[in-house]
C-alpha cells in the first residue's frame, strides 16, 4: 500500500485514540479528585460540629451537592446585564 | 457616545504628543521591520519591488499590535480598565475613541513606511486614491478589532503574548485585501482593486459596529 | 439533606449508557471506514490509492468546521440573556478543544494528501487556508479560556471573543478564493473538491467516515464537557473545603 496512505490513517487515528483515552484518563482522575473533595469538606465540617456542642453546621451529603451542582440550569452567580 | 469618543480620542492623541513614544519607538520599529525584510529577502530590487505592497502591509499590521498596546498603557498601569470603566463615559465611546486614536497615529505611519517602501523597495508609488483609500479603510479595520482584543487582553498578565495571538488571525483578510489592493495600484492597474476596497470597507464597517456593541461587556469583565 | 430524586439519578444513568452506545457505534463505524477505505474499495483511475486519505481527510474537515459552529453557537447562546447557562459556556469550551484536535488532522492529512498529489507539502487552496486560519483562531480562544478568572467572567470573555474571531471565519473564506481565483490556472483541478468518485463502494464508504467520524466528535465533545463540568466542580468544592475549615477553625479557635 502507499505509504502515504498508511501514514495519514496511521496519524489520524492514532491523534484521535490517543485524545480520547488521554481524555477518559483526566475525567477519571477528576471524578476521583471531587469525591475526595467533598469528603474533606464533610470531615472539615465534621471537625467542626464536633468541637462545638449543639448546633450543627448544615453541609450537605457530598452526593447530593454533586448532583445538585451539576444538574443545576444558569449561570452560578447573577448574570450581568449588558452595558447599554 | 460621540462626544465621549471625541474626549477618549482627544485625550489619547495629547498624550501620544506630549510622549511621543510612537513616534519615537513604534516607528522606527515599523522601520527596522522594513529593514529586516529587505535583508530577508536580499537585495534584488526584482524580488522586493513586486513584494512591496505585501511586505508593508505586514509591517502595518505588525505596528498596529504595538499601538493598540500602548493605548491601554497609558491607562494606569495595571488599573486600565478600572479607570476607564469608572469615569462614566459611554464604554461605546470609549472604543470609538480609542480606536480613533488608534487609527490616527496608524494612518501617519503608514505615510512614513509608504515612503519607506518607495526608496527601500523600490516601489513606483501610482494609483495615490487607491493606496489611500486602502489604507483608510484597512486601518479602521485593524484598529477596531485591535482595540476589541486590546480590552480583552489588557487586564490579563499574559496580555503581551495574548494580544498578538487573537489579533492577528482575525485581521488576515484585512492583511489579503489590502495587499491585493495595493498591488493593483502599484502595478497600474488601479481600476482591479475596486473589489478588494469593498472588502475592507465591509470588514471595516463590520468590527466598529460589533465593538460598539461588545466593548461596554468586555469593559466591564475583569 | 436529602438524596436527589430518582428521575435525576436515573437521567444521569441514561446519559451514561447512551454515550457507552455511542462510543461503540463511533468506534465500530470508523472501523468499517478504515477497513473498507484501506481494503474494500478500489483505488482510483487517476489518483490510484491515494483516493483511500479522501475518506479520512474530508470527515475530519466536516467536523473541524462543524465543532467550531457549535463552540458558535453556543457562545451566542450563552450570551443571549435568555438562554444563558454554563452549560453552553462549557459546550463551546469542550467543542473548542475538540475542534482544534480535528483542525490539526485537516491539516496534516489534506499535507499528506498533497504531498504525493502535487509534489507540494502545502498549497493555498481556499479550504485549507481558512482551515489553518481557524486553527490558529482555536488556539488563541483556547489560550484565552485559559486565563483564570471566576468562572461567569471568563465565560463571558471568552463567548464575545469567539463570536468575534469566528464572524471573520466566512469572510476568510471568501478573500482567500477570490486570492486565488486571480492565479489559478484554469486545468488545474481544485484539489479539495475533486469530484472523481464512482458510485458505489467509494461513495459509501465516504459517506460512512462522514457519519463515523461525526459520532466520534459527539462523544469526545460529551466527555470533554464531563471532564469540564467535573472541574468546575473540583474548583467550587476546593472553596468548599476551604470555608468548612475556616468554620472548624473558628469554632475550635
Amino acid at each position: 500500500m502507499n505509504g502515504y496512505v498508511e501514514a495519514g490513517y496511521v496519524v489520524v487515528l492514532g491523534t484521535l485514540g490517543t485524545y480520547g483515552v488521554t481524555l477518559v484518563a483526566r475525567e477519571r482522575s477528576a471524578r476521583r479528585r471531587v469525591g475526595a473533595g467533598s469528603n474533606k469538606a464533610r470531615n472539615a465540617a465534621g471537625a467542626g460540629t464536633s468541637a462545638r456542642a449543639g448546633t450543627s453546621v448544615p453541609q450537605g451529603d457530598a452526593s447530593a451537592r454533586e448532583h445538585r451542582a451539576v444538574e443545576e440550569e444558569g449561570p452560578g452567580s447573577a448574570p450581568r446585564a449588558m452595558s447599554p | 457616545m460621540l462626544r465621549d469618543a471625541v474626549l477618549v480620542a482627544g485625550k489619547d492623541l495629547r498624550i501620544e504628543v506630549r510622549s511621543r513614544v510612537g513616534l519615537n519607538q513604534i516607528g522606527p520599529f515599523a522601520i527596522a521591520v522594513l529593514l529586516l525584510f529587505g535583508l530577508a529577502l536580499g537585495p534584488d530590487r526584482q524580488v522586493l519591488a513586486p513584494a512591496s505592497a505585501g511586505l508593508f502591509w505586514v509591517a502595518v499590521l505588525l505596528s498596529t499590535i504595538l499601538a493598540v498596546q500602548r493605548s491601554y498603557a497609558i491607562e494606569s498601569a495595571d488599573a486600565a480598565r478600572d479607570g476607564l470603566r469608572l469615569s462614566g463615559l459611554d464604554p461605546a465611546g470609549i472604543f470609538l475613541g480609542k480606536a480613533s486614536a488608534v487609527a490616527a497615529q496608524l494612518l501617519v505611519l503608514e505615510a512614513a513606511l509608504t515612503i519607506g517602501v518607495a526608496l527601500l523597495y523600490g516601489a513606483r508609488l501610482s494609483g495615490a486614491l487607491v493606496l489611500v483609500g486602502a489604507c483608510v479603510a484597512g486601518t479602521l479595520g485593524l484598529a477596531a478589532v485591535g482595540t476589541l482584543y486590546g480590552v480583552v487582553a489588557s487586564g490579563l498578565r499574559v496580555r503581551e503574548t495574548l494580544l498578538p495571538l487573537l489579533f492577528l488571525p482575525v485581521v488576515a483578510p484585512v492583511l489579503l485585501a489590502a495587499t491585493k489592493a495595493w498591488d493593483e495600484a502599484l502595478a497600474g492597474t488601479p481600476g482591479r482593486a475596486g473589489g478588494w476596497l469593498d472588502v475592507l470597507v465591509v470588514f471595516a464597517v463590520l468590527y466598529v459596529a460589533i465593538g460598539i456593541v461588545a466593548f461596554g461587556p468586555l469593559l466591564e469583565d475583569g | 439533606m436529602s438524596t436527589p430524586p430518582r428521575a435525576v439519578q436515573s437521567g444521569r444513568a441514561a446519559v451514561a449508557v447512551a454515550l457507552r452506545v455511542l462510543g461503540v457505534t463511533a468506534l465500530v463505524g470508523v472501523a468499517a471506514t478504515v477497513w473498507l477505505g484501506l481494503f474494500v474499495t478500489p483505488p482510483d483511475e487517476f489518483m490510484g490509492n491515494l483516493v483511500r486519505l479522501l475518506y479520512v481527510h474530508p470527515p475530519m474537515a466536516w467536523v473541524a468546521f462543524l465543532a467550531y459552529g457549535v463552540a458558535s453557537l453556543a457562545s451566542l447562546l450563552y450570551l443571549w440573556p435568555r438562554t444563558r447557562a454554563e452549560r453552553f459556556d462549557r459546550l463551546a469550551g469542550a467543542s473548542a478543544e475538540v475542534g482544534v484536535v480535528f483542525t490539526g488532522l485537516t491539516l496534516v492529512s489534506g499535507s499528506i494528501w498533497g504531498r504525493p498529489t502535487w509534489g507540494a507539502w502545502w498549497v493555498w487552496d481556499p479550504l485549507l487556508t481558512t482551515t489553518a486560519l481557524l486553527f490558529v483562531l482555536y488556539l488563541g480562544y483556547l489560550a484565552l479560556r485559559r486565563v483564570p478568572g471566576e468562572l461567569h467572567v471568563r465565560a463571558r470573555r471568552s463567548a464575545i471573543a469567539a463570536l468575534i474571531a469566528f464572524i471573520d471565519v466566512p469572510i476568510v473564506y471568501l478573500s482567500v478564493e477570490w486570492w486565488r481565483s486571480l492565479h489559478q490556472a484554469p486545468t488545474v483541478l481544485n484539489p479539495t473538491t475533486q469530484k472523481t468518485y464512482v458510485h458505489g463502494s467509494m461513495a459509501w464508504t465516504l459517506l460512512l467516515g462522514f457519519v463515523s467520524f461525526t459520532l466520534v466528535y459527539i462523544w469526545l465533545t460529551a466527555h470533554r464537557y464531563r471532564l469540564a463540568e467535573l472541574q468546575d466542580l473540583e474548583d467550587t468544592e476546593g472553596l468548599d473545603v476551604a470555608l468548612a475549615e475556616r468554620r472548624a477553625e473558628a469554632v475550635a479557635g
